[in-house]
């Protein structure tokens, strides 16, 4: 069943800035998807569709069968969102945040307590609790913002660069969590991102975004074999036959493509029966972010 | 209403008051406007020798059934109860405006407004809830300036004639209805421009713009309504209270989260 569908949505914004284009997107249940694009691509501008926050010129969006256009409010009873202007209040503590935020979200003081005290020590920032949130640095701010997000455990959430502003070890920590969230319990997360190494870790499918439109998408695989149909090895060795179709990238050092990892002792072997030396041979799988350049560029060639 | 409603007006009047700063000057000045003035009045009556003003031929142009034996006394319940009810039209505005003002465009600077959007209100219970607080602030300094009036007028009337007057029943109506069905309005009307304002600044502006005209109307007409009779001021109130309530329905139809947080 899909939980969030895109149809053709568009957005104009009044200026006349065609932000998003045409989108088409569906997401299943405890979907990872991670939403990536250059500056100015439209990432947040869609979750800001999806939420209500703007409405589509064009096309139209449902999430769990819901329009966010007519029933906003019922929407976000069901989905947690992070964006970057979605602050909280600067005189109130970090567990006083969250404890009015579970209010809002109908809970109990003493349910929104308990909660708001179990994100805090998940995130780490059980030591700021009571520290009021002017004094957090910017690290700390963007946690508690996903600490409220999860206060009324949404089922899905709108994560807009969520990890932007934090140490490599508080935002691997929080991707693990959002990993958690999605495998234990089926969360659906939509998750915007720059944060290409992460996201592969981490995302089941991807959607690339450049000028508001939709330029691939699909899951790491698919996107991968749409670019790199094969992939290439790198070879340290000695005494390389020279019949075989090897780039010389430096002194012993060689570059061969082939198509799948089938033919690589194929290709050790000859070195070998050939009398050569092998000190190395390692295969060079492209990484999301070699996808995503590949793509950009390619995208940008083509104009 | 929802409960979720009595969290966003808690927070809102916390806001207010552990800001002492804020909090203080919110007290003082409906408190000079309801016991300094009348106090200075009693005090000019008690002291300036009774010749230089011809108070009984004054009081007798007035509607007033029974004069008291002291004069004194009679210019007192007439101040009492012709006078200082207007200021209890004025001193609820006046102290809601600031709260409600900032209201929404507070939280679109703080850029709070957002994330109190993705909540599970509408815009219209999230309206509510803002228009509740500030009139339940504007109540809460009403009814603390009234307590400490009468206490003052009462002290100040026994000391300095002896006498005793009590507030009529005109007061009952004001502080119970009309002063309400006033404060409701313009607090309706105030937290509506901040949801359309750019800035704090700005949207204090467009309060003061609407509530100066108001305010000049009901302080030099206010108290001929209340030479006239109970009825026309109980009317009077009613009217406003349905006005109040129409407005708080239809405030917001027309607005959408777009056009709030631009
Ligand atoms: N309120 C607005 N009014 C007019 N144009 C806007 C508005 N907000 C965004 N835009 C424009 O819409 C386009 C998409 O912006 P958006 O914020 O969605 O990009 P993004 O993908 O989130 O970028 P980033 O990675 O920098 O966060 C940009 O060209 C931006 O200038
Ligand atoms: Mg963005």
């Amino acid at each position: 069943m899909n939980i969030v569908t895109l149809n053709s949505l568009s957005k104009t914004y009044p200026g006349g800035k065609k932000a998003v284009d045409s989108l088409n997107i569906n997401l299943e249940k405890g979907e990872v998807f991670g939403f990536l694009g250059p500056n100015g691509a439209g990432k947040t501008t869609t979750v800001k569709l999806l939420n209500g926050m703007l409405s589509p010129t064009e096309g139209s969006c449902r999430i769990f069968g819901i329009d966010p256009t007519i029933a906003p409010e019922k929407l976000h009873a069901l989905v947690g969102v992070v964006t970057e202007h979605a602050q909280m209040y600067q005189n109130l503590t970090g567990i006083q945040n969250l404890v009015f935020y579970g209010s809002v979200f109908g809970l109990s003081t003493k349910e929104s307590e308990k909660r708001g005290l179990d994100l805090l020590e998940r995130l780490e920032l059980s030591d700021a609790r009571d520290k009021k949130l002017s004094s957090y640095s910017t690290g700390m701010r963007q946690r508690l913002s996903l600490a409220r997000s999860l206060i009324h455990r949404p089922q899905i959430l709108f994560l807009d660069e969520p990890t932007s502003g934090l140490d490599p070890e508080s935002a691997q920590n929080v991707h693990t969590m959002i990993r958690n969230l999605a495998k234990d319990h089926g969360i659906t997360v939509f998750l915007c991102t720059h944060q290409l190494r992460y996201a592969q870790e981490i995302c089941t499918r991807y959607g690339l975004m450049e000028n508001g439109r939709l330029i691939a998408e699909g899951t790491f695989h698919n996107l991968r074999s749409s670019v790199y149909p094969g992939m290439k090895i790198k070879l340290k060795a000695q005494g390389v036959p020279s019949d075989l179709p090897c780039r010389k990238i430096g002194n012993l050092a060689y570059e061969v493509e082939i198509e799948s990892e089938k033919d690589i002792p194929q290709i050790v072997r000859k070195i070998v029966e050939a009398g050569g030396e092998i000190y190395h041979v390692s295969a060079e799988l492209p990484t999301l972010e070699d996808i995503y350049f590949t793509l950009t560029r390619k995208k940008e060639g083509s104009i | 209403m929802k409960s979720q409603m009595f969290a966003i007006i808690k927070k809102d009047l916390q806001g207010i008051t552990t800001n002492k700063r804020m909090f203080s000057t919110l007290l003082a000045v409906p408190l000079v406007l309801s016991v300094f003035i009348p106090t200075v009045f009693i005090l000019v009556l008690h002291f300036a020798p009774d010749e230089s003003v011809n108070l009984q031929k004054l009081l007798e142009m007035l509607p007033i059934n029974e004069l008291e034996e002291d004069l004194s006394l009679s210019i007192i319940g007439l101040v009492l109860n012709y006078i200082l009810p207007i200021f209890f039209l004025i001193i609820p505005i006046m102290a809601a405006t600031v709260m409600s003002a900032t209201s929404f465009v507070g939280e679109k600077e703080k850029q709070t407004l957002e994330t109190l959007l993705y909540s599970p209100l509408s815009l219209k219970e999230i309206f509510r809830s803002k228009v509740l607080a500030s009139f339940l602030l504007s109540m809460f300094v009403s009814a603390i300036s009234f307590v400490a009036m009468l206490l003052v007028v009462e002290a100040e009337t026994k000391l300095t004639t002896g006498g005793f007057i009590l507030p009529d029943m005109k007061w009952a109506l004001i502080l119970i209805l009309v002063s309400p069905a006033i404060s409701l309005i313009a607090i309706t009307l105030i937290v509506r421009g901040s949801a359309k304002a750019q800035s704090v600044e700005d949207a204090q502006q467009r309060a003061v713009f609407l509530l100066l005209p108001v305010l000049l109307l009901l302080v030099s007409q206010f108290t001929g309504v209340l030479f006239v009779n109970v009825w026309i001021l109980l009317a009077l109130g009613i009217v406003c209270a349905l006005l109040a309530l129409w407005l708080l329905r239809k405030s917001m139809d027309d607005f959408q989260y777009e056009v709030l947080l631009k």
